[in-house]
């Protein structure tokens, strides 16, 4: 027993070693999920606040209009387009939906009519048929402010009122969706690509076969690679946890040991659909097209890239049971909910049984060459 | 120490290897000559436990290849054709590796100066050429000091220089006590270094004794070269030319 493990750890040594000499290797393994982490990060960095691209046209020049135009400029619920004056350049950027919609203040908006002792106007939202819930929002935003103003110029009782309360606690960002499903995007590469590129080389230069001649066990020769793929696994995860939180301000509540020993799990097991599909392959030809076949349905439906409750409930309750899904759905369970692993024992259960199933198949049909 | 008994195999309708047997004592480099598809790699492979098979038998050291195959591993050391070896993987450790898999640790540096290879330790094995690989390659197949070495076409595609260096090798592998099997396509490497030969053909062994006899029964036989045997060929004029020392480093 001794011996088999002494075995395991020189291989497990000497592959880790391989890998860090291994410049292209690294790029893969921690580079390029790093490259899908900015990307994605920097579309989904602004934590999902609702906000609005307008355009204000006021062809006004009373003093309320402008002191009106610049509380809109200045406000974080609107993103105002300076570069647009009229309603034309307006139309035009709302057709590309560049636009949500465009206010327009007429020329007698802020006019003191005659008789009056307050300034009064009416402001005109415009939208086209698609952005129809934006406009109204923006109408019933508009309607609220005017309110407020209102009742400061004409006194009125209002017997109902509302009243808007922050709650303390935080919700889950786009950031916190898409981030545990790139850490299962850069999971899949690690595990599935690794091994369905570098077995079939193997392979096809006679290595494994050479080791077949000796008294290697294809159990020995799995649990080293196991070893040094989570461990190189865990790095390249550490990578992205680190710029997530220094970069794209990513909160993780959860306890870093237990994530740890989860993401040790989910890489082992995702690791061993890599080395049924590299284990059984003769040739590169041969592996690629299931190889694609297996990786694309996870990748656009475990969650990697949106969030699964984005999905019709049908096709929701389908890729629940891909193997992929409990792996990004406890990430984020543990990394942004704070969840322990007793919590999400459905999801290690779902891996657990994956992991056996895969396991089988993959020692089953593994051939040395 | 080796004994194959009416070995069989069979390939769609070809029948590879047709019922051959031989012997192999201790201590012999032992060549198997033939052209190819004639079975000599097919007859290696089923020895060394990598071909399933489907008549006969095959006994080294008393153990049964087919029924055993686990316990031959541990007694027998094999040079592939074209040795081949993860790149980025330092000599020093690709000895430890292959030591591992027999679950021994070793003491590396002898292994890599049995084989002239001491300053390319701490080389990448993708920096060696092609007559340093294979002399790595030997070394790899015998960190567990088997009692049966297999060699299949060692010399193929090298250099003169780098081939007689293998020769001398193999002698001194054989010297040790260890029982060479190879295969070649070369008639002056197996007259020199083989101290029998059986040659293959068809999947049959036409002919198997010492090089010297199977001269000597040709002669018998009444053959005459149309040429006068010279002295020296091209090969030694070769050698004497540019020199026996190797040419790589």
């Amino acid at each position: 027993m001794r011996r088999s493990l002494y075995t395991v750890l020189t291989f497990t040594k000497i592959n880790t070693k391989r890998f860090f000499r291994d410049r292209l290797a690294i790029f893969f393994s921690i580079g390029f999920p790093l490259i899908f982490l900015f990307v994605f990060g920097s579309i989904n960095n602004g934590g999902g606040d609702v906000s609005f691209s307008i355009a204000l046209i006021n062809h006004s020049d009373s003093s309320f209009a402008r002191e009106f135009s610049d509380q809109i400029r200045s406000s974080e619920v609107f993103k105002v387009d300076s570069d647009i004056e009229t309603l034309d350049a307006a139309k035009e950027k709302m057709s590309r939906s560049e636009l949500d919609a465009v206010i327009v203040l007429p020329d007698d908006f802020g006019d003191v009519k005659q008789g009056d002792t307050y300034p009064s106007g009416k402001a005109e939202v415009v939208y086209t048929q698609n952005n129809e819930q934006s406009g109204r929002a923006l109408e019933s935003i508009l309607e609220a402010q005017f309110q407020g103003i209102n009742s400061q110029f004409v006194q009125a009782a209002m017997p109902f009122t509302v009243e808007g309360n922050k709650l303390n606690e935080r919700s889950l960002s786009g950031f916190d969706y898409t981030f545990a499903g790139l850490l299962g995007f850069a999971i899949i590469g690690m595990g599935i690509f690794g091994p369905i590129n570098v077995f079939p080389e193997l392979k096809k230069m006679g290595i494994l076969r050479r080791l077949s001649t000796t008294p290697l066990k294809v159990w020995q020769y799995f649990l080293s690679t196991m070893i040094s793929q989570a461990l190189i696994g865990l790095i390249s995860l550490a990578v992205m946890f680190i710029v997530a939180i220094l970069i794209f301000d990513l909160h993780v509540v959860g306890n870093w040991l237990e994530l740890v020993i989860f993401l040790v799990v989910s890489i082992i097991m995702i690791l061993g659909i890599g080395l049924a599909l590299g284990g059984w392959a003769k040739n590169e030809r041969q592996v690629a097209p299931l190889a694609n076949i297996i990786v694309f349905p996870m990748m656009f439906l475990s969650g990697t890239f949106f969030p699964r409750f984005l999905m019709p409930e049908w096709l929701q309750q389908i890729s629940a049971f891909l193997p992929l899904t409990p792996v990004i759905d406890g990430i984020r369970l543990i990394a942004t909910e704070g969840k322990t692993l007793i919590d999400i024992a459905p999801q290690l259960g779902m891996i657990g049984a994956w992991m056996v199933v895969i396991y089988l198949i993959a020692f089953k049909v593994f051939r040395w060459e | 120490m080796v004994e194959v008994r009416d070995l069989k195999k069979k390939y769609g309708d070809k029948q590879a290897v047709d019922g051959i047997s031989f012997d192999v004592k201790k201590g012999e480099i032992f060549g198997i000559l033939g052209p190819n598809g004639a079975g000599k790699t097919t007859t290696l492979e089923m020895m060394e436990t990598l071909r399933p098979i489907d008549g006969g038998t095959s006994l080294i050291n008393g153990i049964d290849v087919a029924k055993n195959p686990e316990a031959i591993k541990k007694i027998i050391g094999i040079q592939p054709q074209s040795p081949a070896f993860q790149d980025k993987t330092k000599l020093t450790e690709v000895i430890e590796l292959f030591a591992a898999a027999y679950g021994e640790k070793v003491n590396v540096m002898e292994f890599l100066d049995s084989v002239g290879l001491t300053e390319k330790a701490n080389n990448y094995v993708e920096d060696l050429s092609g007559g340093q690989k294979q002399r790595l390659s030997i070394t790899t197949a015998l960190v567990h000091s088997p009692k049966v070495f297999f060699l299949d076409e060692p010399t193929t595609g090298l250099d003169p220089q780098a081939r007689r260096n293998l020769w001398e090798l193999i002698e001194h592998v054989r010297d040790r006590g260890i029982t060479v099997i190879m295969t070649t396509h070369y008639m002056d490497e197996a007259e020199i270094l083989c101290d029998r030969i059986a040659i293959m053909d068809n999947g049959k062994i036409v002919a198997i004794d010492t090089p010297k006899n199977l001269i000597k029964q040709l002669l018998a036989r009444g053959f005459k070269k149309k040429q006068v045997v010279e002295q020296a060929n091209l090969e030694d004029v070769f050698i004497d030319l540019t020199g026996k020392d190797l040419r790589e480093s």
